[in-house]
């Protein structure tokens, strides 16, 4: 029961990081049906942008509220822009191409970020300071969860509900509904489609950066091509819930998060990627478009 | 595509005397360019031809290889018996795993094929069997003998490597002019009017996925017999996508096209060692402003190969 | 037997609960030329969709030579001799136009397995057999000139022609049109019709949805009317076209023609 509870603790955590993720890949599907490959490299960016605006503008030691509210922020403001720096360079002059030319302009842009970070950090692991967030531990019958910890879920949930409220109940979330049904019916009633696009990623990169930066001060080490496995884990939780869908790519990552911590707990670390994908694939062979995904007969 | 099989013709003639000019260690260079090619062509079948987005295919590469190695080192088969269960292995695994999920749209496709990919890497490194070596993989596999005559000079296995190109532009040749050939091209163009014309596109798919597949096998074979080693990361996710994007880059169904995005994603790298560190962020570079430029590949297909009797009055 | 080849009884089909085709019954006569005409949204094009597989009518049965064929995938429908044109036209538009029609002849070739890997002699006597034929369909919708042109690149009416063609190369015993004259100019419309009864007198069923009036009135031998998913009327076209239902659902509806 104890390592039940304890890994239920472990796999939230990790679930919401990966839902935070997920959203990102899945906004950006949903609206322009591309597999966004650069999403996972922007995650890891933002550890290390966030790590050096950290040490260089306010010093390692700082922890007051103000200095870590404005790591994140300005964290946040950077990888938004490196997003939609994305989108104009790399996708816009792709709109019309092939799918598939666009997905290879999303490898090559992946690798391109890849490689950008190894050139500015260097190759070997960075480690983020520990006290960046109080170091307190709390135990509950034998569970221990971190002040990080608590932090990671509550701060995802609120951004997660945030971002559901955003899409449902403005007029922006409207026209980003709408552009994901049609986009050239969007565009006849006016929608700006390009707003849309641009608005999307900024919104899927700074929920990336967030998690990015909460890696680095959950896991502490970071190395330049993390961000591929966070990328490919969030990506499989997209799918799982249904790509395209937001409150999809939420239980999805929470699913996801959950599966892995068990598995980790009761089986092995060394199969969790194995059992990951064997997961997805039954997923998809009952669920061809994921949980929450829904079928849409094709229009003939 | 008349013009791109004397394109094939003069690249064979070209690089069948290649050998004469180069120095072995530019050979060693041809050599795995030539295997290369082979799996890009037989990524291209299952990608550029039926249009199935499959982002795994180093899995059956591997698993040619593993063939090879496997039997060798342990069980002593000699190599020349081992490209058989190098070709059927893959070729049975393809229809198992790719038979559930075929149906699958697109993206989904990709990430479960992605996944297929993983696992494999995740078994053999976990030498599940206790036949794989696990992270270091297999060394010391044999020399290919026939009838007593050992084949290891890097001279030898690049010829092998040739007839095996060789004998894979052949397939394509054959493929491009027959019922199958074509029914995987009209799934790719539009499955429902495919459908409606009556052609059966799960078997197409899997028919693709299997011919890719075992030739990826065979290829895999050569590449055990060139290194004489094999281990998990030639065939990780990282190479899968590379076969993909050299499909893409060089032009989907395109003969020339994959010759050439082979020879960008391959060799161009090898030349560029030197800048060992700064060479993927260019790489990458030059993958999105190609596609910017380029949408359909370098050199994209050209349809239109009909026999000369019926282009009576074409215009 | 009996003397219908196809016969619709008591179909149905829903969308998310709401009604596409309605109880709907009909039945197509060996060697005729059947017209169904309806207001956009009528269900027509649904109906199609139906008998030639793409969906699966919740209620009813579609009854092919005596025999029941709802819920068979669409290539098999095929198989039996049911082909189709799109209302949407919907060609292999990267493909040259031989390519294309050689599509329909897939059915009719019968290569095996490893014949995409070898070819052996009576392969290629089939490869040609089926271009040969590809070669007399051009010539008969007058489309040779464009052999090797990619399919996309050529005009409304030709792309019209080639999906008919496309379809006739795999032998039908039933031809389903829908709307083939859409986007057609007077002359190409007159020449349409020509073709049709051409293609009807070699022993080929037509089945059409079309809202050009003329063209309905003059080339089908009997009509289904369908509103809502439902028939209103039926008869030969003299009938119908008099049927107060008929002209009331037309007028009472603001689609023109």
């Amino acid at each position: 029961m104890d390592i039940f509870l304890q890994q239920l603790i472990n796999g939230l955590t990790v679930g919401s990081l990966y839902a935070l993720v997920a959203l990102g890949y899945t906004m950006v599907y949903g609206v322009m049906k591309l597999i966004n490959f650069a999403h996972g490299d922007l995650v890891a960016l933002s550890a290390f942008a966030g790590l050096t605006i950290y040490v260089e503008i306010f010093g390692e030691g700082k922890n007051s509220l103000f200095v870590v509210l404005s790591v994140f922020v300005i964290t946040a403001l950077i990888i938004a822009f490196v997003g939609v720096l994305l989108e104009r360079l790399a996708y816009r002059p792709l709109r019309t191409a092939p799918r598939l030319s666009a997905v290879v302009s999303a490898l090559g842009a992946s690798l391109v970020i890849q490689n950008s970070i190894m050139l500015i950090w260097g190759p070997n692991m960075k480690i983020f300071p520990s006290n960046l967030f109080p170091s307190t531990i709390w135990t509950l019958h034998g569970v221990v969860f971190t002040f990080t910890q608590v932090m990671i879920m509550g701060i995802s949930a609120l951004l997660m509900v945030g971002l559901y409220i955003f899409i449902n109940k403005t007029k922006m979330g409207t026209a980003i509904r709408a552009t994901a049904i049609d986009q050239d019916a969007a565009k006849l009633m006016g929608i700006n489609v390009n707003r849309v696009i641009m608005t999307i990623f900024i919104i899927g990169s700074a929920l990336g950066a967030v998690a990015g930066l909460f890696i680095g001060i959950n896991y502490r080490g970071i190395t330049f091509d993390m961000g591929w496995m966070y990328g490919l884990n969030a990506f499989v939780a997209a799918i799982m819930g249904g790509i395209g869908n937001i409150p999809g790519a939420m239980l999805g990552g929470i699913l996801l998060g959950l599966f892995n911590a068990m598995i980790s707990g009761y089986i092995s670390s060394e199969w969790a990627e194995t059992f990951t994908f064997v997961l997805l694939v039954v997923i998809l062979i009952f669920r061809p478009t994921g949980i929450l995904g829904e079928t849409i007969a094709e229009k003939v | 595509m008349r013009q791109s099989y004397k394109i094939a013709i003069v690249f064979l003639i070209v690089m069948g005397f290649f050998p004469l000019f180069s120095n072995s260690s530019w050979l060693a260079v041809g050599t795995t360019f030539l295997i290369y090619s082979v799996v890009a062509f037989s990524q291209d079948i299952i990608l550029g031809r039926a249009g199935a987005f499959q982002m795994g295919h180093a899995l059956f590469f591997g698993l040619g290889a593993y063939a090879t190695a496997i039997l060798n080192v342990h069980f002593g088969v000699p190599i020349i018996y081992t490209f058989i269960p190098a070709i059927l292995i893959p070729l049975i695994m393809a229809i198992v795993l790719a038979g559930p999920i075929i149906h699958l749209k697109g993206d989904y496709l990709l990430v479960a094929t992605i996944g297929f990919n993983i696992i494999f890497i995740q078994v053999i490194q976990n030498d599940v069997f206790g036949l794989t070596g696990g992270p270091n993989g297999i060394f010391g596999i044999d020399v290919v003998r026939i009838f007593g005559v050992e084949f290891m000079s890097q001279t030898a296995i690049y010829y092998m490597s040739f007839i095996l190109l060789t004998l894979t532009l052949l397939i394509m040749r054959n493929l491009d002019a027959s019922k199958y050939g074509r029914a995987m091209f009209y799934i790719n163009k539009d499955d429902i009017a495919a459908q409606s014309m009556g052609i059966n596109v799960r078997y197409y798919k899997l028919y693709a996925f299997a011919l890719g597949s075992a030739i990826a096998g065979a290829a895999g074979s050569m590449f055990a017999i060139q290194y004489s080693a094999v281990s998990p990361e030639a065939f990780n996710v990282v190479q899968s996508i590379m076969f993909f994007t050299i499909v893409l880059v060089g032009g989907s169904a395109s003969l020339p096209g994959v010759l050439i995005g082979t020879f960008v994603m391959f060799v161009l790298p090898e030349i560029f060692r030197e800048f060992a560190t700064a060479r993927y962020l260019v790489f990458g570079l030059a993958m999105i402003l190609t596609m910017i430029l380029r949408p359909r590949g370098i050199w994209p297909v050209k349809f239109g190969n009909i026999p000369n009797y019926l282009k009576k009055d074409t215009k | 037997m009996s003397d219908y080849l196809l016969e619709i009884k008591d179909v149905s089909k829903f969308f998310h609960g709401l009604v596409a085709i309605d109880d709907l019954s009909m039945k197509v006569k060996k060697g005729q030329i059947y017209g169904i005409i309806g207001p956009n949204g009528a269900g027509k094009t649904t109906l199609f969709n139906c008998i030639t597989g793409l969906y699966t009518p919740e209620k009813g049965e579609i009854i092919w030579e005596g025999k029941k064929i709802n819920g068979i995938a669409p290539y098999k429908i095929a198989e039996l001799g049911i082909l189709r044109t799109f209302q949407t036209i919907r060609l292999f538009s990267e493909m040259s136009v031989a390519e294309n029609i050689m599509s329909g002849r897939h059915i009719k070739s019968n290569q095996k397995w490893y014949n995409g890997i070898i070819h052996t002699p009576s392969m290629k006597k089939d490869e040609k057999k089926n271009w040969l034929k590809v070669g007399e369909l051009m010539d008969f919708f007058e489309l040779s000139k464009y052999a090797t042109t990619p399919a996309g690149d050529l005009s409304y009416g030709l792309q019209r022609r080639i999906e008919m063609a496309r379809a006739l190369a795999a032998e039908p015993k039933l031809l389903i049109l829908d709307e083939p004259a859409a986007g057609l100019n007077e002359n190409e419309t007159i020449k349409l019709a020509q073709t049709i009864r051409k293609v009807r007198d070699q022993g080929v069923t037509i089945l059409m949805i079309e809202h050009d009036m003329d063209m309905v009135m003059s080339l089908c031998e009997y009509i289904t009317v369908i509103n809502f998913g439902a028939k209103i009327s039926e008869g030969e076209p003299s009938f119908v076209q008099d049927d107060p239902v008929v002209i009331e659902a037309y007028i009472g509806s603001d689609e023109d023609e």
